[in-house]
């Protein structure tokens, strides 16, 4: 299930990567969102929570802000999501 | 506009009061203290491009030298048509903007000093998280540098708040340096903790402004530094800054309005900025403050609509977005309705929406749904809906875009254009 949630999280921040005609180096669960190794800004990262909503249905933040650094958390919050 | 006189030596300029003399800019790898400002060639007045903390300063106090208006701009070239620089000495600057072209307003320095606390205090020490040359930003430089204290910057290459390279550098930033105040939108705030992860930062304050904000991050930020002083700050544009909400709870309190007779036609919003008084019109926070900008003195009975709706909620008022339809991305109000225009104009869109979707990151992000004419090529509209928006600040730009049969007569749950956060 994780692992779902990772391959959709690499392949949507791929295509964020390529519409700013960036390059995504390879993610790990480890890869952290706003540490400047990935292409990516707050807007980027905006945009990337509203496509997994849209995909899964699910929405981990519907009751505010939670705390997630990395691909792997992200991906544990949507797995644990209802 | 002739170009502004240049100022005399540098060494002629007296350090002004506003800057206390133990105050220190660290500007990128730079240690910057008032001779250093001091030296700095600067137009006296006029029209200056400043990205810079280090030009912000020194463009005031050279303006201030000279008696003359200064209109700060964030980017490009310094324009000064249509700008009235007004009598002596004061300050314009360039709203965050719509999608519009930037709004301009003056400001009188003292008016600006004025709501500065003005206590000393050498050893706290600022990060900066806003550009200079807006209205935070100089809030934060201003506080700093009367204090004594030390402010810590990160020039940036590319304008654009909250770029992952640029959360990167200002908590390294914050870390190397040590900050103890930080000051930022809550978008600033969600990415920080983010970035900033498990890291230790020694914090005594934490204060938010410029966009609603939630009870969840405020929580967040209670447990991740809770022994620093919590506060979130409202201000507009016009109306200048006008209270701090300090008890760890969204909205304020609504014992602050006037009409609950707490101080009278004053009320009571802040005890140490008298004369703010507060009222709700039509579901419109109303203010009347002594520290309005220059030219916005509102209705003949002196109350000044600040734009934001509000709902009254037990015991606090909340913030329920903006009038008019304008949403807060990021920290920059944008308009749906015109991104809508401009995509609806795009060759092959037989129809689109533009909504604004709540987002944990950035408040609210735009997104749009797009139905093409038969026969349309996705890939060729895509790139051109893209392209009818390049010019537009990053956040005005919509995100996923969708391509849809039909738009939906409403959008499921919060997802509606006007924003429901």
């Amino acid at each position: 299930m994780t692992d779902t949630m990772l391959a959709m999280i690499a392949e949507e921040l791929e295509r964020i990567a390529v519409e700013k005609g960036e390059r995504l180096p390879l993610l790990t669960p480890d890869s952290r969102f706003l540490d400047g190794d990935l292409p990516i800004d707050s807007l980027d990262l905006a945009t990337l929570l509203v496509v997994l909503e849209q995909r899964t249905g699910k929405d981990p933040f519907r009751a505010g802000f939670r705390q997630f650094t990395t691909v792997g958390e992200l991906a544990a919050l949507y797995t644990a999501a209802a | 506009m002739s170009a502004a006189p240049a100022i005399g030596k540098p060494a002629d300029r007296l350090r002004p009061g506003w800057i206390h003399p133990g105050f220190r800019l660290i500007e990128g790898g730079h240690d910057l203290g008032w001779p250093e400002l001091a030296a700095m060639p600067l137009p006296a007045g006029g029209a200056v491009v400043a990205r810079r903390p280090s030009q912000v300063l020194a463009a005031l106090a050279a303006a201030e030298v000279a008696d003359r208006g200064l209109l700060l701009t964030r980017g490009g070239e310094a324009e000064t048509a249509g700008w009235d620089p007004g009598r002596g000495f004061s300050v314009t600057l360039e709203s965050s903007g719509t999608t519009g072209a930037p709004k301009r307003l003056r400001h009188d320095f003292d008016r600006l000093c004025g709501r500065l606390r003005g206590v000393e205090d050498s050893e706290a020490r600022w990060l900066l998280t806003y550009e200079p040359a807006t209205f935070a930003g100089l809030q934060v430089m201003l506080t700093a540098a009367a204090a004594g204290a030390t402010l810590v910057a990160v020039p940036q290459d590319r304008t654009g708040a909250g770029a992952g390279g640029a959360i990167a550098g200002l908590v390294h930033a914050a870390r190397v340096h040590a900050v103890t105040h930080i000051s930022g939108t809550p978008s600033f705030w969600r990415a920080f903790l983010i970035a900033l992860d498990g890291a230790e930062l020694p914090l005594a304050a934490v204060t938010l402004g410029g966009e609603a904000v939630d009870q969840p991050l405020l929580d967040r930020l209670a447990e991740r530094f809770p022994t620093a002083r919590l506060r979130h700050i409202y201000a507009s544009t016009e109306a200048g800054a006008l209270f701090s909400v300090g008890d760890g709870r969204a909205g304020f309190p609504a014992a602050w309005l006037s009409e609950e007779g707490g101080g009278g036609p004053e009320g009571r919003a802040d005890e140490d900025r008298p004369g703010l008084a507060l009222r709700i019109a039509g579901g419109v926070l109303e203010v009347r403050s002594p520290r309005a900008a220059l030219g916005t003195a509102g209705g003949a009975d002196g109350w000044l609509s600040t734009g934001d709706l509000v709902e009254r909620c037990g015991d606090r008022v909340l913030f329920a977005g903006r009038l008019g339809g304008l949403v807060n991305v990021g920290g920059v109000k944008v308009s749906p309705e015109a991104v809508e225009r401009r995509l609806l104009a795009v060759e092959g869109v037989a129809d689109a929406v533009v909504a604004a979707v709540p987002s944990p990151i950035t408040g609210h992000l735009l997104t749009a749904t797009i139905v093409p004419v038969p026969g349309a090529d996705e890939p060729s509209l895509r790139a051109a809906l893209r392209a009818a928006t390049a010019d537009l600040v990053p956040a005005a730009r919509p995100r996923a875009l969708t391509m849809a049969a039909t738009i939906p007569l409403s959008a499921a749950g919060k997802k509606s254009r006007k924003g429901s956060a």
